[in-house]
């Protein structure tokens, strides 16, 4: 275990330094300069190499590579071209909120999730199983800034509620983190809930047809023994999984929620970097966003040996 | 029934929400009262402004951002400023004389104006920022506006003299620019700094979410600013906008015309607008064939009918424009005098064909997907196009790649926009002459550069205006660009807050604002 986990952090080097060099190069072959985009159709030739220069993007691409890669393993992430201010706390204050707003949000998709996913597992076929397939086939099908915008609308123009502007963080005042968070949230929710919910419905239907589960009836046991003391965990490997793959997406920064309900969050910034061929932002922050994925990724696969005792590494 | 099982959903949960905000503890004031109450309260003198772009820095000579101006020309002061009709007025210059050979110009300082910082603004702290601005280190934007300029004496301490190389009719209007804003002499970071002389102070600057400003308690007009605070909250996404003006979350927010319709009679917030300073127009690239052909563009020209541009793309909202946009009325020549601007598709088919293209060619349009009424100005030429038998495929750029493009001089035709400016001469000159930095188009003709070098040469005004008439129509007779339309630009604005926006700009509109 011990070694494996030490293989597992030491892959990571290689896996990073490769994200690294993709992204590089991949940003600076898309078409656009970030002096250009921040001139615009107002530049003048001077004005632009003059900005190339403070921006020192006059530099060879592999100049810029090592300059930054440097920077990157002494902790230094840089400074944006577009506002001049530094990467690093930014990445990790908007990491911070996104954080918050996935947490919040896959929770709310969990409790949504797995109880009516079992319920609609063991009573395959009837109505509540009909009810709970046709709310996941919603759930996946309609896309989440429909859900967000019906939820924004909705609520100001019936209620004239809003959620506040300003987003403030749970350790400072969770009443009002609750109210900032709570309609990103349960438009997140919804699209965790439908994935964990289809996983968990056919995780649980493949498992209460196996031998164990006839041999736990047959012992007595009533179904809430049945379905939480035998089936439970011994279906829980795909949900985990997919729980595992939707934390490293949210994390990433869900985008288009953040986009909705101007969330500051990492998703946001790095789109915002993007647009603007913010190269050390852009950079900097796949990168982070990189090694948050595999970290969860080696967190879920910790978490399988513990579910199931036969997983060993 | 399905309505009701709605509205019990949106009601528990906004019990559930009440509820919550019950216990709000510290919350910001106004934040934990509800919406209207917090709107009515007679303390309340912090405007929002809803801000869909976040600022990326306030060096009012190096950012030309739209969303850091908004805010850096609150912060900061130039020397003249527009009124609401477009005219020069005095603003930290309270008067200015031109000699007759107008290549000497000296301007008087307004008295006893400070910083933020409490030091006294002076002629020195004018002649380091226009000499910053000169400096091609800088990579100041206004620079070309001020290629005129030989060298700048700070005379005593409330008078500057700009020595000009040769008369430059445009360099008033040029320092009404927030781009030539002064900074106090000696500052070197301005990115964060912005100490200015202007109505607000920079207070915070939360990234991603807000900027705060402060009144000026010192600034030099008396009665100005009217609100104690202001607030631009980033607001990305247009619904959120909507939503949040309707709740009365927020004050003022710019918004599309579709939305503008919308919001039309809707309690609680009105909708104003003003005719822009921006037009569309056809790029053609005159190097390009068969663009290179005169008659090729005077075909086009009266291929495209810009009336249904007008009706198509801007819903009506939007006025007919030539070079120079229609709401500079003291310099645009009335479209109606132009030949090419009735449409004749007959008259374009023979021109066509004189020009050796009888059965038409195969061509494409590069726009911006950023701005849907690019795409759909681009669609409609498209279809009118078809007409004469151009076939134009229609190339849907990424912003960055867009601009990549457009400085690339190398399309076939673009579509896009421009901002007129407040002088004729950077209608004219920036975009279209030989030498223009913004013409992309490779249009050359001596007669036009005489005429627009000419014009930027004469002190007269309405001399200028005569050479300036001639020039647009020289400019949509050769047709390297074809303007189409000047659009309405559209505010939500709260009914308590006194707002009026004009094409004077934001900033101007925001300082005379109340809230009642």
């Amino acid at each position: 275990m011990g070694s494996y986990l030490i293989k597992r952090i030491a892959s990571l080097i290689p896996i990073l330094f490769g994200i690294s060099v993709l992204v590089f190069t991949i940003l600076h072959l898309v078409p656009g300069d970030p002096a250009s985009i921040m001139l615009g159709t107002n530049a003048t030739p001077e004005a632009i190499a003059a900005l190339h220069k403070s921006m020192g993007l006059d530099q060879p691409l592999v100049t810029q590579y090592f300059h930054w890669i440097g920077g990157i393993l002494r902790g230094d992430f840089g400074v944006s071209v577009h506002s001049g201010e530094e990467i690093l706390p930014q990445i990790l204050s908007r990491f911070l909120i996104t954080l918050q707003l996935t947490v919040f949000g896959v929770l709310i998709g969990w409790v949504l999730a797995i109880p009516f996913g079992i319920l609609s597992a063991i009573r395959a076929h009837s109505k509540t199983d009909i009810i709970v397939r046709v709310a996941t086939l919603l759930g996946i099908s309609v896309p989440n800034f429909a859900i967000g915008t019906l939820l924004l609308l909705g609520f100001s123009l019936y209620f004239n509620w809003f959620p506040p502007i300003d987003v403030v963080s749970f350790w400072e005042n969770p009443a009002e983190a609750f109210q900032v968070f709570i309609l990103p949230a349960v438009t997140m929710g919804i699209v965790v809930a439908a994935g964990v919910m289809r996983m968990t419905r056919s995780a649980f239907l493949e498992t209460m047809d196996k031998d164990f589960i006839r041999t736990a009836r047959a012992k007595g046991n009533s179904q809430w023994t049945v379905v939480m003391g035998h089936a439970f965990r011994n279906s829980s490997i795909p949900i985990v999984t997919i729980a595992g793959m939707q934390i490293g997406y949210l994390l990433g920064g869900s985008v288009i929620v953040e986009q909705l309900f101007s969330i500051p969050g990492l998703g946001q910034y790095i789109l915002d970097g993007i647009y603007q061929r913010d190269y050390p932002v852009v950079q900097g922050g796949v990168l982070f966003v990189a090694l948050v994925f595999v970290l969860v990724n080696l967190l879920i696969d910790l978490i399988y040996t513990w579910i199931d005792p036969r997983i060993k590494y | 029934m399905k309505k009701r099982v709605l509205a019990g959903f949106f009601l528990s949960l906004s019990l559930m929400l009440s509820a919550c905000s019950g216990g709000g503890g510290t919350a910001a004031p106004g934040d934990q009262a509800k919406p209207q109450e917090g709107q009515q309260a007679a303390a309340k003198t912090e405007l929002v402004v809803a801000a869909e772009q976040e600022p990326v820095g306030y060096d009012p000579h190096k950012v030309p951002a739209a969303s850091s101006v908004r805010v850096y020309a609150l912060i900061y002061d130039s020397l003249t400023k527009l009124d609401e009709n477009m005219n020069i007025v005095p603003n930290l210059a309270e008067k200015w004389e031109i000699t007759p050979d107008g290549k000497t110009i000296t301007m008087f300082l307004h008295k006893g104006v400070k910083f933020h910082n409490g030091k006294d603004m002076t002629s020195e702290d004018v002649k380091y920022s226009f000499e910053r601005i000169l400096n091609p280190d800088t990579g100041a934007i206004a620079k070309s506006y001020f290629s005129s300029v030989e060298s700048i004496e700070a005379k005593d301490p409330t008078t500057i003299v700009f020595h000009l190389k040769n008369a430059d009719a445009a360099f008033i209007a040029n320092t009404a620019s927030a781009y030539a804003s002064i900074v106090p002499s000696g500052s070197t970071d301005l990115t964060k700094e912005a100490i200015g002389t202007g109505p607000f102070k920079l207070e915070k600057s939360e990234p991603g979410q807000y900027v705060l400003l402060k009144k000026n308690p010192d600034y030099f007009n008396k009665d100005l600013p009217k609100v104690e605070a202001i607030k631009f909250q980033i607001m990305k996404d247009e619904a959120e906008r909507l939503a949040a003006i309707r709740s009365g979350k927020i004050d003022i927010s710019v918004v599309s015309a579709d939305s503008a319709k919308l919001l039309e009679g809707k309690p609680g917030v009105q909708v104003k607008n003003y005719q822009s300073l921006e037009y569309s127009y056809l790029g053609i690239n005159v190097n390009k064939k068969p663009f290179d052909n005169p008659k090729v563009r005077e075909a086009i020209s009266y291929a495209v009918d810009r009336n249904q541009i007008v009706q198509t793309v801007w819903k009506g909202e939007a006025a007919l424009t030539g070079p120079i946009a229609p709401a500079l009325t003291n310099w645009a020549v009335d479209t109606a005098s132009y030949p090419t601007y009735k449409t004749d598709v007959e008259k374009a088919k023979k021109l066509l064909a004189e020009a050796g293209f009888p059965n038409g060619f195969d061509t494409q349009i590069e726009t911006a997907a950023t701005y849907p009424d690019m795409v759909e100005t681009a669609q409609v030429i498209q279809q009118q196009l078809k007409a004469i038998g151009i076939n134009a495929k229609i190339n849907q750029l990424e912003w960055g790649n867009y601009i990549e493009t457009w400085k690339s001089k190398d399309m076939n035709l673009m579509v896009g926009r421009n901002t007129s400016g407040v002088d004729a001469d950077r209608s004219m000159r920036f975009f279209f002459s030989s030498t223009g930095s913004a013409n992309v188009w490779n249009y050359s003709n001596p007669a036009y550069d005489e005429l627009v070098n000419k014009a930027l040469a004469t002190v007269d005004q309405a001399e200028r205006k005569k050479l300036y008439d001639q020039a647009q129509t020289l400019l949509v007779a050769d047709a390297p660009n074809l303007f189409l339309a000047s659009p309405k630009n559209y505010y939500a604005v709260r009914d308590n807050v006194d707002f009026t926006p004009s094409a004077a700009g934001e900033v101007y509109s925001l300082i005379k604002t109340s809230i009642k």
